[in-house]
Parts: structure tokens; C-alpha cells; sequence
């Protein structure tokens, strides 16, 4: 088919030699027109491009975004925005800005106002690029500033808006706080954030930040010779962030943080119907809205250095044995399996005996005879290092993670932990010894290895207290967009379900009411009248703690000995609504510490329901 | 005996000219590669290194396509297409992205761009097709067909990254091609209908930056922003080199950083700020050169093969200068399209310089075939 190779030479169409004049034709024409262009910029406009230049007269000017709003489920206002003014200093050799600084200092000494030029703010700064001088300075100095523009060439008030959060110490823990990007989020941004930008860097702020942050405008204008804007010469306007509803409730969540005061501990006030967080609160807490403007390094190294660990929002992060409140598993776990009824009696005469170790029951006399009914009302460990023994620890881990401990229980927060329930193999794997029958006598009274946190706690309670449905604690409702409209809504969650049966339930409610109302009860600081308590105090021993836990609290040696206080509840106990888990770092018995805190927010929780009803 | 006597001519008729004009164009490029990193920090300012690197890496391809009869290149074209259009599908498959566009394939430390291959690699299929399908008539629709099956494969695959600029080099290096060879006047008409109606569908599928390119481009009062600063900067900064320039590594609006990937796809407004209209002129006049050269070897090529390789890679040099410097020069779109042996790149310097290789190639061996 093919004659290779056919050759044109000498035997071209006539047309083969037109055909390349046209093109070469085509080419030199393409390209002088490229030439003409040049010269056009070069030549005739070169003089006015050179000034434009040199003035680097166009200005690519960040709009930044209003973050979304954070309200309550009220629709109270929780974050909002407010503007914070930046003072600006571009460098221009060309025409002395350098002196502008020095005139700035001038006028604040006469008004003897401090200048408080943060180098850290643009380390390394190029001599082209606009330098931060100062930020979020006040009214006074941006008036000063104003005033004297013109004796301060280069320098210049930016507005932005920054985050401003109500009554912040209250919410911390759960919203978060917002900061400038860090170097390190922006390398790691593929390009998504640019330098400067406001992002969420903890809580709900960090977690839904995609949602908050909004959309950055851009404005390109052209500016004199004194930096003054001449020409705008496009926008692109910002768009505001969605809003964020949460299921917490304002009130309430200010009654734990003022129940809490002075302490160091978590609450967490789960509504046990469907999941939703109305309160949960970290003390000490902290104010947020320092971070807003960058916070001073000062301020950072304090609120590191706090032993009580401000930062972390112990009702996720911070694990506890959760002592006695463990009872509610251990026993469930036994009715259960049939290990023992509600009429088994157990003699208590202050100690337990396994081996040639002793373990004590917390009374000291003994408890005498006791049935179910008691040594929960009671909290008679004898009677759980006994029926812990006969279940076995593997049996109380099966149970313990039906309740939720030992993972997470999977909220919108960052940093949850999963807490710990040990079992034979874990023990194994992680220690690489087998595991001991006295281990079991002290996880039957959370003890030991056991390790939960507040969340966990409360949603465990919760459970139990909605007949056996354990939810997904959530803290957001919904989202909404800036008109308002629904964007995306949280429905409750199911993570598991305890699977107990009618008669287990009915024992332990009855057994967890007596705890708060009858008159041997440990939990009796939580009576509430006119409404049905039920709860279980605990108190667990800070020296089992695992050997990190112990170095992270080793800063405050005198205190860190003592024993943590708890008290988990729900409530009503018909048709309950709400479960409340309190956990007090070092602050002695759950009965006489946690169990009043608890009895403060369940007041408020049902004071302000009767308070709505009236509306 | 023959061997030796073939070797000997080869040389004999080594094209120095477009060498040394070649040449010249990158080291002026590297030049001025090394004076966007001037006053940048670590990192950037090894750019021009590499680049000069990349050079010779890409005079070591020269010589070894050069040596290859392009007969025997065109012959496995179709191989060669097949493997180019693997090389595509692995970039979709695990190709990385940068900028937002997957185009990359790392290879043993390396970034390989296939489609800068891709381009040289259309035009050798294309020569092959049209050689085995001769005709002293102009080609009717039909006929075309294949060809267009040809640079679909990689045009979609180029568009999927996405980029637009390269995407639409393979359009115009087929375009070019077809009309080199002939086209019927009733197919032209049929064709030229059929783009019309199925520019808006095409259009649904752009991504929102490159709608935001063209739009910009058609109407720079709508986004002055983003893409609408680049070219107002990339014209101040040409503008203001005026007749003889800023001089070397004193262009403030180069050194200050405000234009974007001025490295690569903006290098001509760095060239024309530090140069000045003298200094573009010139450069102009040396891609002129180039391109009058490319022609003349597509024009004295023993065969219809040699004619259409070079006419070939005449075009695709034409136009990645025409494209680039239009819209360095704010009377083109902002499309990633790069200055040849001027922009930053290791892929595009190699395949350009494979192509150099083939102009070459042909070039030397006009004296050699025999009837």
C-alpha cells in the first residue's frame, strides 16, 4: 500500500510554495502584532506603567469574612463579630515613609499612649510588603491616626473583623476559640488559607470552621502616592459564614460553670432523649476572646503553665476511675447474667479479704447484711468486690462498653479520649502480664485501671435513664445559613443500645432513687424536692492512677493526693429528661462535693423549665 | 561502508543555525530565571539551575532523536502514541496535583508532565496518519475523522487535569496540521457550524476558574480580581520597563513579587520590564528566526513526512509564543500556556528540545534520502 518513501521533490504541487508565503505571512503578522502591542505598553503608555510601578500604586486588599454567628438553643447570641482596628505601615523608600514610624512614636508620646509595635507580628517582613504595626489598637489611636494621615505617609488603619465572644469564660470549653492561621496550617492548606486568615483553632470554632468561616473577598484598588485609594478597580464582596445552633442551653450551661466555680472538674448536662449536650462546662475555664487578637505571649505561657490546665476541656479529655459511679455497670452486668437477684446478701464487715490482700469497704464498721437495694443506696463496695469476683472482669468490660466507656462517644469536639475498660487481653497486650483476680475486686468498684470521662459518664447514666438507648451526644442542632435559612440539621444518633432487661431496670432505678432520697443514701446532697432524683456518687482513688496521669498532675504535689469527687444522675425518674454527670479533681467525697454541684444545675435545669412553661 | 559514509553527511549537514538560535533563547531565559529568584528566598532561587539542567538534559534528547532516521520514529508513532496516552491515564490515576490540576507523574524524585509530551507526541501521530493517507485532493470530513479521534483521547484527558492552555495547544497544533494539509470547503463550513453550536456545551464544562479566565479575558471589567490582577500587574510591569528596561535584576515589580508564577507562565513581562521594548524586540525577532528556520526545513524536507513533522513543530512553537506572549501582553486570555525554551520546566524544555531534535532530523537528512 504504501511506496517508501515518496518524495516531493522536485514534483510539489504548484501551490506548495504559495501555501508557505501564506502561513510564513501569517506568522510575521501574528507576531509583529505582538511587537506593536509592546511597543504600545513600552513606548507610549511606559511612562505612566513606570510611575505606576514605582508608587506600586495597585493594592490587592483582603476582605476578610464575617464568621458565622454561635447561638444557643434559645437563639441566643453566643460569638458574635466586632471590628478590630489594625495600624498599617507599608515601607516605600522612594518616598521617606521610613520617617512615618518615628512621627507615629511622636504623637502617641504626646498623648503618652504606649506603641506597641510587635515585632513577632511579621518576623522577617520583606521592606515592600505592608508590615502589622499593631493591632486591634483603640479608639484613641485610630482617632490620632486619622487625624494626622497626611504627617504620616505609609501608615494606615485597617479594619477587620474579629471574633467576640458573650460571656466567653462560660462557653469556652465547648466553642472554642478562633486565632490566625498558623504557619504550619498554611503550608498544610494546599492553598486554602492565605496569611492572615482567622480560623477556628479549638471547640465548636475549630470543628464546623468550614462552615463559620465564610468566604474572604478581595478588593483591587489603586492608590497615590501617599497610599491614598484613587481608584477601585474591582471587589469581590466577602461572604459571611453559616450560622451555628447549639443544643446548649445558655442558662444552664452558666449555672454549672457557676457551679463549678472555684474548682477544677467537668459537667455535662446530656438531654437523655435524643443526645443533645444542654450544658457542658471545664474548670477552670478561660477567656477566648484573648485569643482573638493574638493572644501575648505572657497570657499563652499562663494559661499553659496552669496545673488545672485551663485549655482542656476536661469533660472530653480529662479521664477519671470513675470509682463508685461504676456500680450501675457492675450490677446491671450481674442481674443480668444471673450471677446474682435483687435478694442476694452479701455480709459486709469493712473488708474483703482475697489472697493475703485486704480490701476495704470505704465504711469502716461494715455494712452488716446487704442486698442489691443497699449497697447501692449505700455504695457497700464488699458487696461489689464480691459480685465482681463471681462476673469476672471480662464480663464487666462487655457490659462497660454496652454503657459507652471505653471508646468515644463520638461528639462534635476535637480531643475526645476514649477512656479505658480493662479486660484480660488488653492487659496482656499492654502490660505483658496476665491479669489478676484482686484487679477485678477493683474494677467491680471502678477502680484499678478503669478510666472514663465526664461525657462518657453522663451518657452512660443517660442511657440507663431512656430505658436502654445509648445516642451520640451532639452539640450542634443546626446549621443555618446567614438569611437564616436550614442548612443542615443534627438528628439524634444512635451508638448502641444496653440491652437490660424491664426488671434489671426497675431494680436499679429504684436502688439509684434511694441513693439521692432515702435517708442512708450517699447522695443525699442531690435531693431536689417535688422532683425524683436518682444518681450514684463516687469517690476514686487518685493513686491508682496510671503513671502519666500522675506526672500531668505532679505540679501541684499537695493536692493532687487526694480523691476525685463524682456524682452521675438523671431525672425525673419518670419519664426522665435529663442526665448529669460532675466530675471534682481532688476535692474529697462525690457524696458531699459533687453531688451539691449536680443539685445546683438540676435546680436551675427545672426552674428555668418552669420559668418557660410560665411564658 | 555505508554507515560511515551515512554518520559523515549527517554531520555534515548539522543544523547550527537553529541550534545556536535555540540556545540563545535559553540562556537568556535561564538569565532571567536566575532574576525572578534574585531577591527570593532559599528554594526559589535555584530555579535557574535546574533550568539550565533541564537544558542539557534536553541537548542530550536532541542528539539522541537526531541520530534516529525520523522515518523509523514515525513508524512506531502510533507505539509511541499508545504509551503517551498511558502516561495520561496514569497522571488521572495517581498523578499529583499542584495548584489545583492532577498533571504531574513523580517519577524517581522527578515531576513529569506528560502532556508537555503529549504535544510533540500529536504531531508525530498526526505526520504518520497523514502520510499513509495521501492525497493531491483536499481531505473531506470523513477522512478527518480519524485524525480527530487521534487528538480527542489526550485533548479530554489534558482538559480532565484540568488545563485548559495545553488542552487548546493540541486543538491549534490539529488545526494547523489539517489546514497545512487541505481541507474541503463544504467540510470546513460543516466543521466550522458544528464548533459554533457546541461552544456553549463545551462551555458547561469548564471549571469555574477557567470560565472566570475567559470571562475575564472577554470582559476585564467583570473580575478585575484574581486573574484581572495578574494581567494588570504583568502590564504595569512591561509597561514600565519602557524603551531600554529597569536592567538585569532591577525590575521592582519582578523583585517585589507581585507577579504570580513568574517563573513560569509570566516570564516574558520579567524579560520585558528589565529589557525594556529593545530587549523584547530582540527576543521576538529570535522566536521569528526560529520559526521562519522551522519552515524552511518543513519547506526543503526530502518527503511529505519530513514536511508535515516540521510544519508540525513549527506550529506548536508558533503558537506557544503567540498565546504567551498575548496574554503576558493583556490582548490573549490568562491560559497556562508556556514561553518555549523561555518558561521554567523541565518536561516542556525536554519535549521542545526532542522536537528541536526532529526539525534537525529532518533538516540534516534532506540531502541524504535517496529516490
Amino acid at each position: 500500500m504504501k511506496e517508501q518513501p515518496n518524495l516531493l521533490s522536485g514534483q510539489e504541487p504548484p501551490d506548495f510554495r504559495r501555501k508557505f508565503k501564506i502561513i510564513g505571512s501569517v506568522f510575521l503578522i501574528a507576531l509583529s502584532l505582538l511587537l506593536l502591542r509592546l511597543g504600545y505598553l513600552q513606548i507610549i503608555r511606559g511612562t505612566e506603567f513606570r510611575q505606576k510601578s514605582e508608587n506600586n500604586s495597585i493594592r490587592f486588599r483582603n476582605l476578610k469574612s464575617l464568621r458565622g454567628l454561635i447561638m444557643d438553643r434559645n437563639r441566643v447570641v453566643l460569638a458574635d463579630n466586632r471590628p478590630s482596628f489594625d495600624v498599617i505601615y507599608i515601607p516605600n523608600k522612594n518616598k521617606g515613609n521610613e520617617l512615618s514610624i518615628e512621627k507615629l512614636k511622636n504623637f502617641y508620646r504626646t498623648k503618652s499612649l504606649e506603641f506597641l509595635y510587635d515585632q513577632s507580628v511579621s518576623p522577617n517582613a520583606k521592606s515592600y510588603l505592608p508590615v502589622k504595626l499593631e493591632k486591634n489598637v483603640d479608639m484613641e489611636k485610630v482617632a490620632l491616626i486619622e487625624t494626622n494621615a497626611l504627617d504620616l505617609p505609609g501608615i494606615y488603619i485597617e479594619v477587620s473583623p474579629i471574633r467576640l465572644y458573650l460571656d466567653g469564660e462560660m462557653l469556652a470549653p465547648v466553642i472554642g476559640y478562633t486565632g490566625e492561621v498558623s504557619k504550619k496550617d498554611l503550608e498544610n492548606s494546599a492553598g486554602k488559607y492565605a496569611y492572615g486568615d482567622i480560623l477556628g483553632k479549638h471547640g465548636i470554632e475549630k470543628i464546623f470552621d468550614s462552615y463559620i468561616r465564610g468566604h474572604n473577598g478581595a478588593e483591587l484598588v489603586e492608590v497615590n502616592v501617599y497610599g491614598k485609594e484613587i481608584k477601585n478597580l474591582g471587589r469581590i464582596d466577602p461572604v459571611s459564614g453559616y450560622n451555628i445552633v447549639l443544643n446548649i442551653d445558655a442558662d444552664l450551661q452558666k449555672a454549672a460553670g457557676e457551679a463549678l466555680a472555684g474548682r477544677s472538674g467537668a459537667a455535662v448536662v446530656l438531654d437523655v432523649r435524643d443526645g443533645s449536650v444542654l450544658a457542658m462546662f471545664s474548670a477552670p475555664s478561660f477567656d477566648p476572646n484573648l485569643f482573638n487578637s493574638g493572644i501575648s505571649y505572657e497570657e499563652w505561657e499562663k494559661l499553659q503553665n496552669n496545673p488545672l490546665c485551663p485549655l482542656s476541656n476536661k469533660a472530653i479529655s480529662g479521664q477519671y476511675p470513675p470509682g463508685s459511679t461504676y456500680k450501675l455497670v457492675v450490677a446491671a452486668a450481674a442481674l443480668e447474667e444471673g450471677v446474682i437477684t435483687s435478694d442476694t446478701k452479701v455480709f459486709c464487715n469493712g473488708s474483703y479479704t482475697l489472697g493475703n490482700r485486704t480490701y476495704r469497704c470505704w465504711k469502716k464498721g461494715g455494712h452488716g447484711w446487704v442486698d442489691l437495694h443497699k449497697a447501692i443506696v449505700e455504695s457497700c463496695d464488699v458487696y461489689f468486690y464480691t459480685v465482681g469476683k463471681m462476673l469476672g472482669v471480662d464480663k464487666i468490660a462487655e457490659y462497660a462498653k454496652r454503657f459507652g466507656f471505653g471508646g468515644i462517644a463520638g461528639i462534635d469536639l476535637p480531643n475526645e479520649k476514649s477512656g479505658l475498660v480493662p479486660t484480660k487481653e488488653w492487659k496482656l497486650k499492654r502490660k505483658k502480664s496476665s491479669w489478676q483476680m484482686g484487679e477485678t475486686i477493683s474494677t467491680a468498684i471502678g477502680q484499678g485501671f478503669n478510666l472514663v470521662t465526664p461525657l462518657q459518664l453522663a451518657n452512660a447514666y443517660g442511657a440507663f435513664a431512656n430505658g436502654g438507648t445509648l445516642w451520640r451526644p451532639h452539640l450542634v442542632k443546626y446549621i443555618e445559613t446567614t438569611e437564616g435559612k436550614l442548612y443542615k440539621e443534627f438528628l439524634p444518633e444512635k451508638k448502641g443500645e444496653l440491652k437490660l432487661s424491664p426488671k434489671t431496670i426497675e431494680i436499679l432505678n429504684g436502688a439509684l432513687w434511694g441513693v439521692v432520697n432515702e435517708s442512708g443514701g450517699t447522695g443525699k446532697n442531690a435531693k431536689l424536692s417535688g422532683i425524683d432524683v436518682c444518681g450514684k456518687t463516687g469517690t476514686s482513688q487518685v493513686l491508682g492512677l496510671p503513671e502519666n496521669e500522675i506526672a500531668r498532675r505532679a505540679k501541684r504535689l499537695a493536692a493532687f493526693q487526694k480523691d476525685h469527687a463524682l456524682f452521675a444522675c438523671y431525672a425525673p425518674l419518670k419519664n426522665p429528661e435529663i442526665a448529669i454527670a460532675v466530675i471534682l479533681e481532688n476535692a474529697g467525697a462525690g457524696g458531699a462535693v459533687a453531688a451539691p454541684v449536680a443539685r445546683r444545675i438540676l435546680s436551675a435545669y427545672f426552674e428555668g423549665k418552669k420559668k418557660n412553661k410560665k411564658q | 561502508m555505508i554507515f560511515l559514509k551515512f554518520d559523515r553527511r549527517i554531520f555534515q549537514h548539522f543544523d547550527w543555525t537553529l541550534l545556536g538560535l535555540v540556545l540563545a533563547v535559553c540562556a537568556i531565559g535561564a538569565l532571567n530565571i536566575y532574576s525572578t529568584g534574585f531577591s527570593a528566598g532559599e528554594g526559589q532561587s535555584s530555579f535557574y539551575l535546574k533550568q539550565i539542567q533541564w537544558i542539557a538534559l534536553g541537548l542530550i534528547f536532541m542528539m539522541m532523536i537526531f541520530f534516529i532516521d525520523y522515518r523509523v520514529i514515525i513508524q512506531n508513532a502510533y507505539v509511541i502514541y499508545g504509551i503517551s496516552i498511558m502516561l495520561l491515564i496514569f497522571v488521572f490515576l495517581f498523578g499529583y496535583s499542584s495548584h489545583g490540576s492532577q498533571r504531574w507523574l513523580g517519577i524517581g524524585g522527578f515531576a513529569l508532565q506528560p502532556s508537555e509530551l503529549m504535544k510533540l507526541v500529536i504531531i508525530i501521530t498526526l505526520a504518520r496518519y497523514f502520510d499513509d493517507h495521501k492525497s493531491n485532493e483536499p481531505y473531506k470530513l470523513q477522512e478527518l475523522f480519524v485524525p480527530f479521534l487521534i487528538i480527542l483521547a489526550p485533548f479530554l484527558l489534558i482538559l480532565k487535569q484540568p488545563d485548559l492552555g495545553t488542552a487548546l495547544v493540541l486543538i491549534f497544533i490539529f488545526v494547523s496540521i489539517v489546514f497545512f494539509m487541505g481541507i474541503e470547503w463544504k467540510s470546513l463550513i460543516i466543521v466550522s457550524t458544528g464548533v459554533l453550536i457546541s461552544i456553549p456545551i463545551a462551555w458547561h464544562f469548564l471549571k469555574d476558574y477557567q470560565k472566570e479566565r475567559l470571562i475575564t479575558f472577554l470582559n476585564p471589567e467583570n473580575d478585575p480580581l484574581g486573574a484581572g490582577y495578574h494581567i494588570i500587574q504583568s502590564m504595569i510591569a512591561v509597561g514600565s520597563g519602557k524603551i531600554f528596561g529597569k536592567g538585569f535584576l532591577k525590575g521592582s515589580q519582578t523583585q517585589l513579587k507581585f507577579l504570580p508564577e513568574q517563573q513560569t507562565d509570566f516570564i516574558f513581562s520579567v524579560f520585558a520590564e528589565e529589557w525594556g521594548f529593545v530587549g523584547g524586540l530582540i527576543l521576538i525577532i529570535m522566536f521569528m528566526s526560529i520559526i521562519f528556520w522551522g519552515l524552511k526545513i518543513a519547506l526543503q524536507a526530502r518527503d511529505l513526512l519530513g514536511t508535515i513533522i516540521s510544519f508540525g513543530i513549527t506550529a506548536l512553537i508558533s503558537w506557544e509564543v503567540f498565546i504567551n506572549i498575548g496574554m503576558v501582553l493583556g490582548i490573549l486570555p490568562v491560559v497556562g500556556i508556556p514561553l518555549p525554551f523561555f518558561s521554567y520546566g523541565g518536561s516542556a524544555m525536554i519535549s521542545l528540545f526532542t522536537a528541536i531534535g526532529l526539525l534537525m532530523n529532518v533538516s540534516a537528512r534532506r540531502f541524504i534520502l535517496q529516490r
